[in-house]
């Protein structure tokens, strides 16, 4: 019982069906997954083999997926959504900033409800923080539109990192990213990774050397890879 | 026939007749032209016959009958109609939307006309259908355009802003928070055109009871003070309506959850 109690996230008879035909086709059906605190899991698998559907059931973001979830032992109907997403989060394929500078949207997360009285960064630390990921051009009241697709990426990993969450899901994080970009993302990864985070990652290519587990989800199930691939 | 009732010039069959006979030459032009639009002219033409005549003798029997009953089920039947009509009007708006946009309309149409009839304008007593019913369907359809409006707009913009709203919501954001740039942008939008209409009346155009009152005979400095009541009221009717509809509806999009339903996830 003692190693479970290590385990931050856990699915268990996870099951999610595809919307537009209800009737029969689940994406995957009965899968288990256990995510340990301070661990990286990559899991791949072919295009529309339910990666992304596999996140969005983990941070609570879909509808109609049935099974248990826990955080820290905890089950899921036992915490409200908004707290579960703000402790495990998703960050999408697709970076998308709100209107507005890189520093309305590093602060958002703070403008929320969720995290009423939690003081957000200063701009000493958001700056220190752009700076770390390799964004010391980018001003902090640089208009977010104005970014390129690996800037935006990283300001988006950044503004979900800075929150602290137990978990962080990242879609497919460097698909069509610049070499630049993708190192930095890899290395903001490891280190959150370092600090005691969980991180899954869904990667459409070949999985990565770093990782510390690597999953492969295809024909809706979900099965360890040992070896290389 | 032509002879003056109350300072009104009535107007007899031999002139309905004339003015069809505009609408006969316009449909032959259409026809020269084919611009195959002839017969909608024609069945246009008329309807607007029939309803208008069908009109004039329903409000003669509400006028005489001046029964309080009579004249809130007259507002009853346009409040569903309006309702009905927007919801025609918005295809995206997810279903279930009815009572929701009935109730926003009946609370602001029937508060704001009373409040005309009532406090304004002295009607005694509080119902008389003379007052109540035009000032009644002109409240009920102004807040009727711009409530089809707001609901078009906050769906289409929450489509539009789906992306956005998925990453909102993974940062924790509740369904209010994730969705109110839409409902901002929606309420705007609904708002534009009767704002404009109050910035134009009376230069770009006279606005259709003032001139009624003007061709009745009323003195056009008795006429315009009543337009002034009626186009605030309308644009009160025009705000609180879309924003009661658009509140009381935007929700509908999410889950119990607060997950934002993507289209594939509509049932």
């Amino acid at each position: 019982m003692s190693w479970e109690m290590s385990l931050l996230l856990r699915a268990r008879g996870l099951t999610a069906t595809r919307p537009s035909d209800a009737a029969s086709a689940a994406v995957f059906a009965d899968l288990d997954l256990d995510v340990a605190a301070g661990t990286l899991t990559d899991v791949s698998g072919p295009s529309g083999s339910g990666k992304t559907t596999l996140l969005l059931a983990l941070a609570r973001l879909l509808p109609d997926v049935t099974g248990e979830l826990y955080l820290d032992d905890v089950i899921a109907a036992e915490v409200d959504p908004r707290m579960w997403r703000s402790r495990v989060a998703y960050l999408p394929q697709r970076a998308l900033l709100a209107p507005g500078t890189v520093h309305s949207n590093l602060v958002q997360p703070w403008t929320l409800r969720i995290r009423s009285g939690v003081t957000p960064p200063s701009e000493g630390e958001l700056r220190a923080a752009l700076d770390g990921v390799g964004l010391d051009g980018i001003g902090l009241d640089r208009a977010a539109a104005r970014l390129s697709v690996g800037q935006a990426a990283r300001v988006a990993l950044l503004r979900v990192v800075l929150t602290a969450p137990a978990c962080v899901l990242l879609d497919e994080p460097d698909a069509s990213l610049d070499d630049e970009s993708a190192k930095q993302v890899a290395s903001m990864t490891a280190r959150f990774v370092g600090s005691g985070g969980a991180v899954v990652r869904v990667r459409h290519a070949r999985v990565d050397a770093n990782a510390d587990r690597r999953m492969r989800l295809a024909d809706g199930r979900l099965t360890e890879v040992t070896g290389r691939d | 026939m032509t002879e003056a009732v109350g300072g009104v010039v009535a107007i007899g069959w031999p002139q309905l007749a004339l003015a069809s006979a505009f609408i006969i030459v316009t449909g032959g032009i259409t026809l020269l032209l084919h611009l195959g639009v002839a017969k909608d002219l024609a069945i246009a033409t008329l309807r607007t016959y029939v309803q208008l005549l069908a009109l004039g003798f329903v409000l003669r029997w509400v006028f005489r009958s001046d029964a309080p009953l009579v004249v809130l089920a007259i507002l009853g039947v346009m409040l569903v109609a309006a309702t009905r009509i927007i919801l025609k009007r918005s295809p995206d708006a997810p279903p279930g939307l009815f009572g929701s946009t009935l109730l926003s309309m009946a609370i602001v149409g029937i508060t704001i006309t009373f409040a005309v009839t009532g406090l304004v304008v002295g009607v005694d007593p509080w119902w008389r259908a003379q007052y109540v019913i035009p000032i009644g369907g002109m409240v009920i359809g102004n807040s009727m355009s711009g409530i089809a409006l707001a609901l078009e707009r906050v769906f289409a913009d929450l489509d539009a802003r789906s992306g956005e709203i998925l990453a909102l919501t993974a940062l924790g954001a509740t369904p209010w928070e994730a969705a109110h740039p839409s409902v901002r942008t929606a309420l705007r939008t609904g708002l534009i055109p009767g704002i404009n209409t109050l910035a134009a009346v009376g230069i770009v155009f006279i606005p259709g009871m003032m001139a009624g009152q003007v061709l009745a005979g009323v003195d056009p400095l008795v006429a315009a003070p009543y337009q002034i009541v009626v186009m605030m009221m309308v644009a009160t009717a025009d705000v609180l309506g879309s924003t009661g509809a658009v509140l009381l509806s935007y929700r509908r999009r999410f889950t119990p959850d607060g997950i934002f339903l993507e289209k594939g996830h509509r049932g």
